[in-house]
């Protein structure tokens, strides 16, 4: 799966990241490089920070919150595209 | 259902001209203004032509998934709607998830909450028409 490692650094994260809830983490392999406002500014600084190289961008809730679609579609998952 | 262009999103233009290679072209789409939809999604066809990478990983539950999240890419993307008299709608970072089968029903794209957020939607369901103000 793409950004796993990733992933799993937001995981370990999450407690010291909970006082940002919102707001949303960039990450690049096991690092935690800031805390934006908004996702574009996230974005924006992972592309600034390390140009085509893989990192995550990801909103940071205390409890997973589900993006929610009601009508019929089949999800690709990231296993799918790995 | 409204025309749009999908683009990569400006931060990723920007590092694409810093290492000088090509900007893909904005992709023509379908969309379907769809209110029970919390994010946008876009088919994987769009997502391969755009030739990005994910940059997030979200759960996401559909009538398919039940009670079980699918683990699903998130891909940063531009999205613009043009509009007859006035500016183009546009947002030049957001997020989008990948769902299949929106290309057999024909249309590519769900724009959900999160873009309709930024706009005013009036459904006029007496004759049939929607409109979006930005």
């Amino acid at each position: 799966m793409a950004l796993e490692k990733e992933l799993e650094t937001y995981k370990q994260k999450l407690v010291e990241l909970k006082e940002h809830e919102g707001k949303f983490a960039l990450i690049q392999g096991d690092a935690l490089v800031d805390v934006f406002t908004s996702y574009e500014d996230a974005i924006k600084a992972g592309y600034d920070k390390f140009g085509l190289e893989p990192f995550l961008v990801r909103q940071i809730h205390a409890t997973e919150q589900a993006q929610f679609i009601s009508r019929i579609v089949a999800p690709v998952t990231a296993m799918q595209t790995a | 259902m409204v025309d749009a262009f999908v683009g990569v999103s400006s931060g990723r233009v920007a590092a694409l001209q810093k290492a000088q290679l090509p900007v893909p072209q904005p992709q023509r789409i379908r969309a379907l203004v769809d209110t029970g939809a919390s994010g946008s999604c876009l088919d994987p066809i769009v997502l391969r032509a755009l030739e990005i990478q994910p940059t997030g990983v979200i759960p996401v539950v559909t009538p398919t998934t039940g009670a079980t999240p699918a683990i699903c890419n998130q891909y940063d993307v531009s999205i613009m709607i043009p509009a007859a008299k006035s500016a183009p709608f546009q947002v030049p970072t957001t997020a989008v998830t990948e769902h299949e089968f929106f290309s057999a029903q024909g249309f590519h794209a769900l724009i959900g909450r999160d873009i309709l957020s930024r706009c005013v939607l009036i459904y006029n369901g007496t004759i049939g028409l929607f409109t979006l103000g930005y």
